[in-house]
């Protein structure tokens, strides 16, 4: 709670800084105010988090506009956004001051806040060398909205390099490094082939005994990453393996083909859930033969005697001005949307961390969709699922072309977090 | 078959002789079991049994309630009863075994098979039952155990031979498979689908040594069923030959195999499988009938014709329009194929007197389409007086769109546009409808009457000599203003310069037609421009084009099109 108080008034503070600067850079150009609107009259919602992100790379400030008409931008218009948002087909509303200022006396007077974007994020995707471009909602999502970014893996995070990054994502990599557990399923296959002797050969060369160990290493890098402010968003696998190689501090948890010996009978027991970000208390599965790691994931999708179906999940409504961070990463058209399933879909509720903020849930299910929490002086998302258009997901699919899902509200809630970091300005503590 | 198949057809053999008799046990056993309440069908069940254990309806009653509560081997103390009673049936004995299969009592499920067998000397009904029931617990070594005893005991070489046949397969022993499955057709010629269906699918390595072994067999039932597994593995005209070297003597046996090949070949695509196809019902027509012969050879005909085997096609139609028994019908389709063919192998002459020597015979309607479709195979021989002279006077919206294209190869711009006009949007199908529209848009801001050099390039085109094309419309197109037919006569020719590969003439010609002058055709032109850029990997000047494009006509229809080849050039989504 003090975090968000002091994220408040800093916004605010920022908020009243940024306005008079705003205006006299309108004012000297003489161009009116740009307002990118984020309800159903946006013809592209993905494309627009790239317009206002490009604006901030090039020095421009913007304001993000919370819950009004589902979270718009508020952009001092020049030639180059305007012809940015025309080639991109972004919807745009030229404004005048006096339209500004009544929509500030709407905002102010409802659950609403504007909340002032100063500089893009320095954005980095953790994904091997060969990693399909294809394969991960996030890159797809940034490559689609013209977000640049850059590709780390494991010799980056455990080197000195991550830490010049402000924005880190995750996807399904496993941590636990077990090979996302399909050693045994898939053996064989040309690509799990290719990722065991990638991996292998990664681990040999950073003087890891093992895969296990050297993930595990990396999960720690990630985590002291976070604490000292950095910005963690991981989807699918990478959420659950994060938090269990983060847990199992001196507890075998990787099956015989990973490190050549067999899993710790007694693992669940023993595990160290004070060192993870949002789980405790979970059972591991002990199966190597089955793609499942732990009761953590409520969905179970590889697991045929105890896979759920899909249904819908719901964001939670927050106060735009008491949480604004929350409110920030829930902003969508969409307040239901509907399930994708991953390596991990969901979250079990009975898992969960006490102080960890559920931003989306099914109602009624023992699951829950999207969370977020603090640690140290940085923050994590955890969002279940692989690729929310492809609820399915299987091995071998066709990548999802997002030009066909511009409105796509699971894309809307991925994009809302490479946002995030640019209204929270902070510098990384090395 | 399945378990679940084996109750089932207990339910409709049992239940009506059941309901009959009126019990009020088996009536309320029914009514919780269909209700879903299994626990209360079981105890009404084993009420009915402890008064009488032997009857069959209650015991597959109570199979069926313990089965979808996971409890199977709880029924053997009924099971043991029914067969203690002095005359066991054969449902007491089915479910006995599948009891002590469940149970996982091995020695039991082999003393009960074999009691069952001696109670019925020559039935293979308890060893498949017993094979069934290890099978059921995935014990394919047990399931052999009881199909070989069988064999054994019948003292038959073929006895239970499909059902080694699945075994093997699914152990992986193909060859061992066609060596069951060929004695088990034999015997009952209705296996032989299912023998096809599971050999067809052995893997590629295991496909010619199978062939091999059925050629060595000299009878027509392996040669039938080499013949069908060669179609199913991409050779329908080995299929045939095979087949048709075979066949017997007696025509019925004959056509009954020529058809069934027939029928695998209908499913499968390729040139090949429709020369076989049109093989067999040549054979087919060879062996039946004088009705149904042309008939069958009109087919031949026209699956002929749609491979490309013109003259086999046209041996079968003069053999039918030769034929005096032919009835009417046949012999009008047939005439009106037969012109299609001659048509189609550049024959005009001939299919001119064809079709005149069968007017009489034909529809009217049958008759214009072969009419129109002269006049089109007249004109891209580049014959234009022959083509008014067959087209004449018609009159129907499809012949005015023809009439319309003649008179623009004549080079009579205005007299084109008025004909295609009157054709309106319902002359042909959906492409000719398009084409004709596409058509009238490039003629429309022409002002000059007369234009025989856009008629000559363009019945250039009608004859597929796209580079004459090029060359004819741009320097029409160059004789124009762009806004008045020269801006879109470059496009056309643009176009197909891309389509010819001959990408610098047609870039310049793109570029040429991509001006200001003319707004209805630029952004067309631009867009064309740029993806004969991407073509060419020049992507940072094909993304400048489609931003020039976007910006400069927002409006048009083309933008979002444009934004999609952004997305491409710039790597935002995958290519498509």
């Amino acid at each position: 709670m003090m975090r968000r108080r002091d994220f408040l008034a800093r916004s605010c503070a920022g908020l009243a800084s940024l306005s008079p600067t705003l205006s006299h850079w309108r004012l000297r150009s003489g161009a009116p105010w740009m307002l990118v609107p984020m309800d159903d009259t946006q013809a592209d919602h993905l494309k627009a988090y790239g317009l206002t992100f490009r604006l901030l790379e090039g020095g421009g400030r913007a304001e993000w506009l919370l819950n009004y008409r589902n979270g718009s931008f508020l952009l001092p218009a020049d030639a180059t956004i305007s012809r940015d948002a025309a080639l991109n087909g972004i919807t745009t509303e030229a404004l005048d001051d006096g339209r500004v200022v009544e929509i500030r006396g709407e905002v102010e007077g409802g659950n609403m806040d504007a909340v002032p974007l100063e500089k893009a994020p320095k954005v980095a995707v953790y994904a091997p060398p060969n990693a399909a471009p294809w394969d991960d909602a996030v890159t797809m999502a940034l490559n689609y909205a013209g977000i640049r970014f850059e590709k780390v893996w494991d010799p980056e995070v455990l080197g000195a390099k991550l830490k010049t990054y402000d924005w880190l994502h995750l996807h399904h990599e496993d941590f636990t490094g077990q090979y996302s557990k399909f050693f045994l399923t898939y053996a064989g296959a040309p690509w799990l082939v290719d990722m065991v002797e990638r991996n292998r050969a990664m681990a040999r060369q950073l003087g890891y005994p093992s895969v296990p160990a050297e993930k595990r290493a990396v999960a720690v890098a990630i985590s002291e990453y976070v604490r000292r402010g950095g910005f963690l968003f991981a989807m699918c696998t990478a959420t659950e393996t994060l938090d269990l190689a983060l847990a199992a501090n001196g507890v075998d948890l990787a099956a015989a083909y990973a490190d050549g010996t067999p899993m710790d009978a007694d693992a669940s027991a023993r595990m160290r859930w004070d060192e993870a970000f949002a789980f405790q208390g979970a059972q591991l599965e002990l199966r190597p033969t089955v793609p499942v790691y732990s009761d953590i994931d409520g969905h179970q999708v590889n697991s045929p005697e105890r896979r759920q179906p899909l249904g819908s999940f719901t964001l939670f409504n927050f106060s735009a001005k008491i949480d604004p961070v929350a409110t920030m990463l829930v902003q969508s058209h969409r307040q239901v949307v509907p399930d994708f399933y991953g390596l991990t879909t969901s979250f079990s509720r009975r898992t969960l961390k006490p102080g960890v903020t559920v931003l989306a849930d099914e109602p009624g299910a023992p699951w829950v969709k999207y969370v977020h929490g603090e640690h140290g002086q940085g923050t994590w998302t955890f969002f279940g699922g692989h690729d929310p258009e492809d609820p399915q997901h299987q091995i071998g699919d066709v990548p999802t072309d997002l030009s066909l899902h511009p409105h796509s509200p699971g894309y809307r809630l991925i994009l809302n977090n490479v946002l995030f970091p640019a209204a929270k300005k902070k510098e990384l503590k090395t | 078959m399945t378990r679940l198949a084996v109750l089932l057809l207990a339910i409709v053999a049992l239940a009506p002789v059941a309901l009959r008799a009126q019990d009020p046990g088996m009536s309320r056993a029914f009514e919780q079991e269909r209700r879903g309440n299994y626990a209360g069908a079981a105890d009404a069940y084993r009420g009915v049994l402890a008064k009488r254990p032997a009857d069959a309806a209650a015991l597959l009653g109570l199979e069926r309630a313990l089965l979808p509560m996971g409890l199977s081997a709880e029924i053997l103390p009924q099971a043991r009863a029914a067969l203690a009673a002095p005359s066991a049936s054969g449902a007491a004995f089915g479910v006995a075994l599948r009891a002590y299969a469940a149970a996982e009592e091995p020695d039991s499920l082999r003393s009960v098979a074999e009691r069952w067998a001696a109670a019925a000397p020559g039935d293979e009904t308890p060893y498949r039952e017993w094979g069934a029931a290890a099978l059921s617990r995935r014990d394919r070594p047990g399931a052999a155990t009881a199909y070989l005893r069988g064999r054994l005991q019948l003292q038959r070489p073929d006895a239970m031979a499909a059902e080694l046949a699945q075994l093997a397969f699914a152990d992986g022993d193909f060859e061992g498979a066609l060596r069951e499955w060929l004695p088990a057709v034999r015997r009952l010629p209705g296996y032989r689908v299912s023998a096809v269906s599971t050999i067809s699918q052995a893997p590629d390595s295991a496909r010619d040594a199978l062939l091999a072994a059925v050629d060595r067999e000299h009878d027509f039932t392996a040669r039938r069923i080499g013949a069908e597994l060669r179609a199913r593995w991409g050779d329908p005209l080995g299929a045939l030959e095979r087949l048709r070297a075979a066949l017997p003597e007696t025509r019925p046996v004959a056509v009954e195999a020529l058809r069934g090949l027939l029928d695998q070949l209908r499913t499968q695509p390729g040139r090949e499988a429709r020369v076989a196809q049109a093989r067999a019902l040549e054979l087919i027509a060879e062996r039946s009938p004088d009705a149904e012969r042309a008939r069958l050879r009109l087919d031949a005909a026209r699956v002929y014709s749609a491979a490309g085997e013109r003259e086999s096609a046209r041996r079968m139609l003069v053999g039918i329009a030769e034929d005096r028994s032919a009835p009417g019908t046949i012999s009008s389709g047939a005439s009106a194929t037969l012109v299609q063919v001659l048509i189609g192998e550049g024959k005009l002459e001939e299919a001119a007197r064809r079709l005149a020597e069968r007017r009489g015979e034909m529809g009217g309607d049958e008759h214009a389409v072969l009419q129109r479709r002269l006049v089109v195979a007249y004109i891209e021989s580049g014959d234009l007086r022959r083509a008014d002279s067959t087209l004449g006077a018609d009159s129907t919206v499809d012949g005015l769109a023809l009439a319309g294209r003649l008179r623009l190869y004549h080079g009579d711009v205005r007299g084109a546009l008025e004909r295609l006009k009157a054709a309106g949007p319902f002359a042909g199908d959906r492409g000719e409808a398009t084409d004709r529209t596409t058509l009238l848009a490039l003629l429309q801001p022409i002002e000059a009457d007369s234009l025989p050099a856009l008629g000559d390039a363009l019945l250039q085109l009608a004859r597929a000599d796209t580079a004459a094309a090029v060359t004819g419309l741009e320097r029409v197109g160059g004789g124009l203003p762009p806004d008045k037919g020269g801006a879109g006569l470059r496009l056309l020719a643009g176009r197909l310069a891309v389509t010819s590969g001959q990408a610098s003439d047609a870039e310049r010609l793109l570029r040429a037609a991509a001006v200001p002058e003319a707004p209805g055709i630029a952004p067309a032109a631009e867009l064309a421009l740029a993806e004969l850029l991407l073509d060419q990997r020049r992507p940072g000047e094909a993304v400048a084009q489609l931003e020039h494009l976007i910006l400069t006509y927002p409006a048009s229809a083309l933008v979002p099109h444009a934004r999609r080849r952004l997305d491409e050039a710039r790597g935002a989504v995958p290519r498509t």
